[in-house]
């Protein structure tokens, strides 16, 4: 292959580094107003009365609109979310008040001029604590909320979504299991922290058509949630959407579109742009759901597993509409890549008074993997095996059978070569090592799988329009966040149409108006769905060339050879035509022309994928699953709880490498990524539910400096036979299972086990303390 | 968003001084900018002036003189710090606890004099310049006055410097002959972190005997020196007896509390572990 499996440069690489790409903050509209945000200081309140009466007499301000204004909700999968707070608020941060001013210095002026008096309510900080018979309720309407038939939730309750799986007998597997343990897991939510924050403008036309730029990953779900919320036809609704400075899922589904798009109509048909700051974005963006598991786990004698039960919850805070979706998904895949012949599980969404959660990389995997990976080592720890054995002697192998009872394919991924391979480059079988008097280095691996979490129609498309010249443009919905997914997506085209991948250039920004329909980009999907549909309309493509240049060359389309954009007669390479006479028409001598413009269109949807049964969970939610492995060497300074990744080995069989290097950088962002939310990142609340530390001094991320000095990559390709060239995704892949291998470092240099999350140098020394 | 503000540039010592005395409470020095501009933006301060003192050349005074120690002036960056090398050669602490200061970025921007200024408990270069019996010289309309630093921290970023007054520079005293100092400073990453705990240290032998010097941030409303704990040297006795006699006091004589970066139980540890572990190095080379 001529392109596919080559590392080519990101075709937006140029653009990138030298600051020209455009991003939707560098969107200046005539007439545009600015809008800014008064956050609820409760977590929950009942909201008595908000006057802006003197907010509106401030020359500049142009409008203040409040819930009330804004009769009807908005979600992805459940209808829960209110534009502004309506009636009460739920968490610290929620937009209670919007100013809408001629400029923003006006509209944050304004914002201290509004008076809001609350009647505080009891809230709700704990997940475990909003599951109790007599916890408040967070949403005493759930019963009233459309959803998609997928949910169930619970009204009277807390609980959002209720996911549940049942396999076997579970009795019968701990009857028959020799050793059982249980344990219990937590973590924090924590953001996306992407380095652009949350941008968008939008428009309110008087004809009653809608115009939306924004950063977000997803502009066909904003368009269809918006028209479906406010009843707009979608071909009234335009959304645009440039480069994307990172969205680690935060930026899917749909934010604060309906708002600026209201307030633009409130405001006098004006654009209206909302920019948060990093303050903003911690307090009133999205963030990811926390987490509390509960596992119990038997097993014979010689390690192999027989049952299962599974509890996982998620701290949804305040709203659940796409972290439903994150609950379910950790239940479908709740054992992790193991086979579990007797299992029952329910996973549970849950709202609380925390900000509300959504889509974050790795959706609920990084959270239950978390779990099910400490559990595996202490599940090992307790047969006295060794836990890669025990790992491998229990490996989800095609021909398995996975808990929502799909029998894994025979092209499936392999999980086994994943654990061997970090278990070999690690030098896996080596004892923890005293270094000096307070410091011991160990190894810890950890496993993983994810399949992409998406309705059974989730759909992709493209088109690619053949230039007069005989270049082409390929227009894909699928967003650049970073990932690198389109730079692929070209060498895709490019292979198959056998045209150098410089004559392809990837439409750089998103239209709905123009752009193919793509469900949304998340999941890890998109490579694969958007490359299918790719081949297709590259396919679709050739097809029209080969009928025009049947006419032309005087043979039938089955006599014709495509290659290095020429067509010629098998056999005859002499008797050719190139693609740029031939790309919008073929013009004979005498002005005579056959054919016109080319465009080639291409879609993808999956195979006999199916919704759950809402009583077992079992059916075929998965595209593919993905799997890999992580390993870790560390030293751990027991006096002060410091921990330093030494080394960091990655396995993922990713089918192919469509761009090797894209792949690595993949793993190389992931797995710091992991490592951070791992030993760092947490959202600190104090007693009220206020976060603590809304900033980047004490919101800590990992930095450069915090990057392990060797990281082994190990790319494995096991190709899926429907996959593009084979490939399955790795985007979100690469950030799972991280901490777990630290965790489970540490249990061997030090025999202590921390559950919760995250692993900070305090942690690790309080747990350390407390054997002692 | 920033506040409006009037912003002025004076370009003598004399201009700057008579400003101060006018605006008084109502003026901010700007130097760095890098905790000013952070509480502009959260509104922790409303100042109505500012007054930027990058364009008085005076102020940028870095210079050793032989015998008599190190003037920085109040707009020398860490960055100026870290590449003089007669700082990194005679005043090792100082240097270290600078290099452990934000990222490049900040130490391009961040003066010394900024950090003892902000007086927060967490200054990183406080405890380094307290253990180098450094003194502060104050300047305002009225005249100048010198105190050690030791004296000018009243509280949690709070100073005796009064609203028409200002730092003009710090100035270092020789350390003492064949002395050596060292930071030790825990943080919650890796990479750049302001302090859980930090240590300073600086040793040297009068008369034959190991003399210890000790400070610390993040451990008190105000960076602090623990002369206590530096007396366990001055007694007779084996070397591992005096350290953890240091190390002892020294635990008794902080007062951490819980925040957002670590709380009081596990400072009280960080004072307890890198304590010793500085004082053995110290021990060690001197």
């Amino acid at each position: 292959m001529k392109y596919v499996g080559k590392s080519i440069q990101r075709v937006d690489a140029i653009e990138k580094v030298t600051g020209s790409a455009e991003y939707a903050g560098d969107i200046e509209l005539p007439g545009m107003l600015y809008a800014k945000l008064l956050l609820s200081p409760h977590a929950h309140a009942k909201i008595k009365s908000i006057d802006f009466s003197n907010a509106l007499k401030i020359p500049k301000v142009v409008t203040i609109a409040i819930g009330e204004d804004f009769s009807f909700r908005v979600g992805l999968y459940v209808n829960d979310r209110n534009i502004l707070a309506r009636k009460k608020v739920r968490w610290v941060g929620e937009p209670v008040a919007a100013v809408v001013a001629e400029d923003l210095e006006t509209a944050e002026e304004a914002l201290e001029q509004i008076r809001v008096e609350y009647d505080p309510l009891p809230p709700v900080l704990d997940v475990r604590e909003a599951l109790k018979p007599d916890a408040p309720l967070v949403h005493e309407e759930l019963g009233e909320y459309a959803h998609s038939p997928a949910f169930n939730p619970i009204p009277g309750t807390n609980i959002a979504n209720r996911f549940v799986v049942k396999r076997g007998d579970i009795e019968e597997g701990f009857k028959k299991s020799n050793v059982v343990l249980e344990n219990e897991f937590w973590m924090p939510q924590v953001s996306h922290v992407p380095m652009e924050p949350y941008t968008c403008i939008g428009q309110y036309l008087i004809d009653g058509s809608i115009k939306i730029w924004t950063s977000a990953q997803s502009p066909f779900a904003i368009r269809y949630i918006l028209g479906y919320s406010l009843g707009i036809p979608l071909h009234k609704i335009s959304v645009y959407v440039p480069y994307i400075g990172g969205g680690f899922g935060g930026k899917a589904g749909i934010n604060f579109e309906p708002l600026v798009v209201l307030l633009s109509k409130k405001a006098g048909y004006r654009p209206v742009r909302l920019e948060l700051t990093r303050e903003e974005q911690f307090m009133t963006a999205p963030v990811r759901q926390g987490f509390y598991g509960k596992i119990k786990t038997g097993a014979t004698r010689d390690g192999k597993l027989l049952a299962e039960k599974i509890f996982y919850a998620f701290d949804a805070g305040a709203y659940a509409d796409y972290g439903v979706n994150i609950g379910r998904a950790a239940g479908y895949s709740c054992t992790g890549p193991y086979y579990v012949p007797n299992l029952e599980a329910e996973s549970l969404t849950v709202y609380t008074n925390h900000p509300w959660g959504t889509a974050f990389r790795g959706f609920g995997h990084f959270e239950f993997l978390w779990a099910i990976e400490r559990q595996m080592e202490m599940m090992a720890a307790e047969l006295g095996m060794d836990p890669v054995e025990f790992r491998l002697k229990n490996a989800l192998l095609p021909g398995l059978i996975t808990p929502t009872g799909e029998k894994l394919r025979e092209d499936a991924g392999r999980i086994d070569q994943c654990i061997r391979a970090v278990a070999e480059k690690i030098g896996w079988g080596t004892p923890p090592q005293a270094v000096g008097l307070n410091r011991y280095r160990a190894k810890g691996i950890a496993a993983l799988w994810k399949a992409p979490a998406m309705p059974p129609n989730a759909a992709s498309s493209a088109i690619i329009k053949m230039n007069e010249d005989g270049t082409f443009l390929l227009s894909v919905g699928v967003t650049e966040i970073g990932q690198g997914t389109v730079t692929a997506l070209a060498q895709i085209a490019a292979e198959e149409l056998g045209v150098p991948v410089e004559k392809i250039r990837v439409v750089p920004f998103r239209h709905t108006d123009l752009t193919p329909y793509s469900w949304q980009t998340v999941a890890s999907r998109n490579l694969f769905m958007e490359g299918r549909a790719v081949i297709r309309a590259a396919r679709d493509i050739k097809e029209q060339i080969l009928e025009v240049a049947s006419q032309v060359l005087r043979a039938p389309k089955d006599d014709l050879v495509i290659e290095d954009e020429k067509v010629y007669v098998k056999g005859r390479p002499e008797w050719s035509i190139h693609f740029k006479d031939i790309a919008a028409g073929y013009v004979y001598p005498n002005g005579n022309t056959v054919g016109g413009p080319i465009i080639g269109r291409g879609y993808y949807v999956g195979s006999r994928l199916s919704y759950l049964d809402p009583e077992t969970g079992q059916g075929y939610p998965a595209l593919k699953w993905t799997f890999g492995a992580q390993a870790v060497e560390i030293e751990l300074d027991i006096e002060t709880g410091e921990v330093k990744v030494l080394k960091l080995v990655s396995a993922f069989d990713v089918g192919k490498a469509i761009n090797p290097q894209l792949v690595e950088g993949q793993i190389v962002g992931g797995v710091l990524q992991s490592l951070s939310l791992g030993m760092w990142e947490e959202y600190r609340y104090d007693g009220n539910g206020r976060m603590l530390n809304p900033n980047l001094t004490d919101y800590k991320i990992a930095r450069a400096g915090d990057i392990p000095e060797e990281h082994v990559v190990v790319v494995i390709e096991n190709p899926q036979k429907d996959g593009p060239y084979g490939a399955r995704g790795v985007g979100e892949l690469s950030m799972l299972s991280v901490p777990p291998a630290i965790a489970n470092a540490i249990f061997h240099a030090v025999g202590v086990n921390i559950n919760d999350l995250p692993i900070s140098f305090e942690n690790i020394w309080k747990a350390i303390s407390k054997k002692r | 968003m920033l506040p409006k503000l009037d912003y002025s540039s004076p370009r003598t010592l004399g201009e700057l001084l008579e400003l101060l005395d006018r605006y008084k409470d109502q003026a901010k020095i700007l130097a760095g900018g890098t905790d000013l501009i952070v509480s502009l933006r959260e509104k922790l301060e409303k100042p109505k002036y500012i007054i930027d003192i990058k364009k008085i050349p005076e102020l940028g005074k870095l210079e050793y003189r032989e015998g008599e120690g190190l003037t920085i002036g109040a707009t020398v960056t860490f960055k100026n710090i870290l590449e003089n090398p007669v700082i990194k050669d005679r005043y090792s602490v100082l240097w270290e606890a600078v290099k452990t200061i934000g990222d490049m970025v900040l130490r391009n921007r961040a003066t010394l004099v900024g950090n003892i200024c902000t007086a927060s408990p967490a200054g990183d270069s406080s405890p380094a310049l307290l253990v180098l019996n450094a003194r502060v010289k104050i300047v305002s309309k009225e005249g100048s006055r010198e105190i050690p630093l030791e004296n000018f921290f009243t509280g949690v970023k709070k100073t005796v410097l009064k609203p028409w007054e200002m730092v003009k520079e710090v100035l270092v005293p020789e350390p003492p002959k064949k002395s050596f100092g060292r930071y030790l400073k825990m943080m919650r990453v890796r990479s750049e972190d302001l302090s859980v705990v930090g240590v300073a240290g600086l040793g040297y032998r009068e008369g034959g005997e190991i003399k210890i010097r000790l400070a610390f941030s993040s451990v008190a409303p105000t960076p602090l020196r623990v002369k206590e704990a530096e007396e366990a040297f001055a007694k007779p006795g084996p070397i591992e007896e005096k350290i953890e006699r240091a190390v002892q006091v020294a635990v008794e004589k902080v007062s951490p509390i819980s925040d957002v970066r670590g709380s009081a139980e596990y400072r009280l540890n960080l004072v307890r572990v890198l304590t010793r572990r500085l004082l053995k190095q110290l021990v060690e080379v001197v």
